[in-house]
C-alpha cells in the first residue's frame, strides 16, 4: 500500500527532488554516522566488484590463447590400442592417409598432421634444449605461428634436411654465435640440418601438446625417418563453422579403424575447451561474487542499524510531520530514500574503488584489463537493493509510530 | 453560528496489559465556528486526550464524533493524517518546529504534505509570516529565534492551510508572562477580527479568562461548561 502510494507520488519530480534535499541535509546532519554507513556499503560493493571483475578478468585470460587460434579446430589423437598393439609400426598413419582423410567430411577443410620426437640436437657441439616437431606445409598456417625470418616447412622439402625453429631455440643458438641463425646448420642424431626460418614467439596452450617455441620443425617426412618410433599421432583439422564436431569424430574413427589399423582415438576440439573453460570460469565467478556479497550485506546491516538508532532520535521530528498531516507512506518514503540515498553514493564510490582494485590487479599479474560492462552494473544494482532492503524495515518502523507516543518523546 | 464539533458519549480506554485506565467516560460537548474556547483541568482530567481526538491525532474508544456533520468517529489513518493536513492547526508547549528547517520552510511543512507547487506553498507562507509579525525573521533557525518568535512561526505554521480549528496545547506554557500575553493577543486577534475558531487547552487561569468559553474537565467528565 504505501509503496503504491510512493510510486504514484513519486511521478510528481519535485516531490521527489524535495525529499532527496531533505534526506541529504538529514544525513549531512550526523556526518561521521553516515559516512561510517556508507563506508560499509563502499567496501562491500568494491569488493563484489572487484572480485566479480577480477574472475572475468582471468577468464578473458585463459581464453586469449584460443581465442587467437580459433574456434573451429579439431585435435586428434591417435594411440595403439591395446590389442593391436603386437602390430606395431607397421601399422601407423602415412601421410597418404592422412590427405584421404580430409576428403571423408565435407567438415574438414584442412588438416594439419605432426610428429613428435625427442631427439637430442646440438648446435656447434653444444647440446640444445629442444624437442623435434615433424611438421607440414599447413601447420604454421593452423594453429597461428608466424615467422620472425626466412620461411617455414614447405611440402616440396620431402625428405630434405631443413628445419625450422623455434623463438627459444633461437635464443639458445644466439648465445653461441653472432650470426643470424638462418642458413646455420643443426645436428640432430646423425644428420645435419640447416636452418631456414625462425619462428615467432608463439603462446603455449593446452589444444597443441608442444612448447612449439623449444621445437626443432622438420619436414613430416624426414621426420619419420629419424627414429623407428616416430609416427604420425597428432592431427589438427580445421572444420567448417556449421561442422557437427560429433559427426566428424565418429567419422574420422570408422575411417581410421576400417582403413588403416585398430586405433584408438582421442578427441579435442576448441569449442568444447572453450566452453568447459567458460563454464568453469562461470562457476569461479559467481563463488568470488557471493563471497564479496557477504561484505555487501554486513554493510547493508551497517545500514539498517543506522537507521533504526536514526528512527529512535528522530521520533520527535516524526510526530511533528504526523501532526501536521504527513501520511504513514510520506514518514516510510522519508526515511527508505536516506537509506538508498546512503547505498546509493556507497554503491557508486564502491563500484569506483572496485574498478580501480580489479585494475590494479591486472596490472600486477600482467592481465589484460578490460572493463566489462557487467560487474560494475551487478556492483550498484545489488547496492541499491541492499539498501532498500535493509532500509525497508526501519522506515516501516518510523511510519508505524503512533503521532501521539512521537510527539511526547523527548 | 453553525455546529463544528459535535462529541456524543465520547470514551476512551488505554489498556496496558490487564489493567484499564478510563482517560475519557462519556464526553458530550459542541464546538461552534468562530468560538474561542478554553479547556482546563488537572493533569490526568483527560482534556489532552481530548483534544488528541477532536485533532485526529488520536480514535475513541466509544461514542461518536460529527465533524462539521459528517461522522468521523471511524476514519482510517491515512484519512485521519488528510483531515489533520487540511482541517486542523495544531500549536505546542514546545513549539514543535523542525530544527533542521528554517521559519519559512518550517510554515511550509503542511502546504508540503498537501502537494501544493512550491511557489505557490511560499507564497502563502510568506503572507502568513508577515500576519504574526516574523517576516524578518524568515531565514532564521528554531534555535536562532526566542521563544516567543518560535511560537509565533508555529502559530504561522497552524494558520497556512486555513484550518477549520486552532488547537493550542499549553500555547504559553514555555514562554514568559510578557511574551505569553503577546501569543494570547495574537490568538484574541485572529479570533476576534478573523473569526477563527480556536481551542485552547490550559490550566493557566490567566489564559482562561480570555476566552469567551471555558471547559473544565475532571477526571474524564466535563464537570463546567
Amino acid at each position: 500500500m504505501p509503496a503504491c502510494c510512493c510510486i504514484k507520488r513519486w511521478a510528481n519530480r519535485m516531490r521527489l527532488i524535495n525529499h532527496v534535499q531533505e534526506g541529504l541535509a538529514n544525513l549531512l546532519s550526523s556526518k561521521l554516522r553516515s559516512i561510517l554507513a556508507l563506508l560499509g556499503i563502499l567496501v562491500g560493493t568494491a569488493s563484489v566488484v572487484a572480485m566479480v571483475l577480477g574472475g572475468e578478468l582471468v577468464t578473458n585470460e585463459a581464453l586469449k590463447q584460443f581465442k587467437t587460434l580459433g574456434t573451429d579446430l579439431l585435435a586428434v589423437s591417435v594411440n595403439d590400442s591395446d590389442q593391436g598393439s603386437t602390430s606395431g609400426m607397421l601399422n601407423n598413419l602415412t601421410l597418404p592417409d592422412i590427405y584421404a582423410l580430409q576428403t571423408i567430411d565435407r567438415s574438414i577443410v584442412e588438416a594439419a598432421p605432426y610428429a613428435q620426437l625427442y631427439n637430442s640436437s646440438q648446435f656447434n657441439g653444444h647440446e640444445l634444449n629442444t624437442s623435434i616437431l615433424g611438421v607440414t606445409e599447413s601447420f604454421a598456417h593452423l594453429v597461428h605461428l608466424g615467422l620472425a625470418s626466412g620461411r617455414f616447412i614447405s611440402t616440396l622439402d620431402g625428405y630434405e634436411f631443413f628445419c625450422v625453429i623455434g623463438a627459444k631455440v633461437n635464443s639458445q643458438i644466439k648465445r653461441l654465435t653472432y650470426l643470424d641463425a638462418v642458413g646455420q646448420q643443426i645436428q640432430v642424431g646423425k644428420n645435419i640440418f640447416t636452418i631456414v626460418g625462425i619462428a615467432k614467439p608463439w603462446p603455449e596452450n593446452s589444444f597443441v601438446y608442444a612448447d612449439i617455441d623449444s621445437t626443432v620443425m622438420v619436414p613430416i617426412l624426414t621426420s619419420t625417418s629419424l627414429s623407428k618410433y616416430a609416427a604420425i599421432n597428432n592431427i589438427i583439422l580445421r572444420l567448417t563453422p556449421d561442422a557437427n564436431i560429433e559427426q566428424v569424430q565418429t567419422n574420422i574413427t570408422n575411417y581410421i579403424n576400417q582403413h588403416v589399423a585398430d586405433k584408438r582415438l582421442f578427441f579435442r576440439s576448441a569449442k568444447e575447451l572453450i566452453a568447459h573453460m567458460s563454464a568453469q570460469s562461470q562457476i569461479f565467478t559467481v563463488f568470488l561474487g557471493l563471497i564479496g556479497s557477504i561484505s555487501l550485506l554486513v554493510g547493508g546491516i551497517g545500514v539498517m542499524n543506522i537507521m533504526l538508532v536514526s528512527v529512535v532520535e528522530r521520533r520527535r521530528e516524526i510526530g511533528i510531520r504526523l501532526a501536521v498531516g504527513a501520511k504513514r507512506s510520506d514518514i516510510w518514503a522519508l526515511f527508505l530514500i536516506e537509506a538508498v540515498m546512503l547505498s546509493l553514493i556507497g554503491g557508486t564510490c564502491g563500484v569506483t574503488l572496485g574498478v580501480i582494485v580489479a585494475y590494479i590487479m591486472a596490472v600486477c599479474w600482467h592481465w589484460e584489463f578490460t572493463l566489462f560492462f557487467m560487474p560494475p552494473l551487478v556492483g550498484f544494482t545489488v547496492s541499491v537493493a541492499v539498501g532498500i532492503f535493509f532500509g525497508y524495515y526501519p522506515a516501516y518502523k518510523a511510519s508505524q509510530l503512533d503521532p501521539i507516543e512521537a510527539l511526547r518523546s523527548e | 453560528m453553525s455546529l463544528l464539533i459535535d462529541l456524543q458519549n465520547i470514551t476512551k480506554v488505554y489498556r496496558s496489559g490487564e489493567s484499564e485506565f478510563h482517560a475519557l467516560k462519556g464526553i458530550s460537548f459542541q464546538l461552534f465556528r468562530g468560538e474561542m474556547l478554553a479547556i482546563v483541568g488537572a493533569s490526568g482530567s483527560g482534556k489532552s486526550t481530548m483534544m488528541n481526538i477532536m485533532g485526529f491525532l488520536d480514535h475513541c474508544s466509544t461514542g461518536n464524533y460529527f465533524f462539521s456533520g459528517h461522522n468521523v468517529s471511524r476514519l482510517t489513518d491515512k484519512e485521519l493524517a488528510v483531515t489533520r493536513n487540511q482541517k486542523i492547526g495544531f500549536v505546542f508547549q514546545s513549539f514543535f518546529l523542525l530544527p533542521r528547517l528554517n521559519a519559512l520552510q518550517n510554515v511550509m511543512l503542511p502546504l508540503f504534505y498537501r502537494e501544493e507547487p512550491e511557489a505557490l506553498a511560499r507564497n502563502k507562507a510568506l503572507a502568513i509570516l508577515k500576519k504574526v509579525g516574523m517576516e524578518k525573521l524568515i531565514d532564521h533557525r528554531p534555535n536562532q529565534l526566542s521563544g516567543g518568535q518560535q511560537q509565533r512561526v508555529a502559530i504561522a505554521r497552524a494558520l497556512v492551510g486555513e484550518p477549520d480549528v486552532i488547537f493550542a496545547d499549553e500555547p504559553t506554557g514555555s514562554l514568559d508572562s510578557k511574551t505569553g500575553e503577546e501569543v494570547m493577543k495574537l490568538f484574541l486577534h485572529l479570533n476576534q477580527e478573523e473569526g477563527r475558531t480556536i481551542v485552547i487547552v490550559t490550566h493557566d487561569k490567566g489564559v482562561s479568562h480570555l476566552c469567551q468559553r471555558v471547559v473544565a474537565l475532571k477526571d474524564g467528565l466535563i464537570v463546567c461548561d
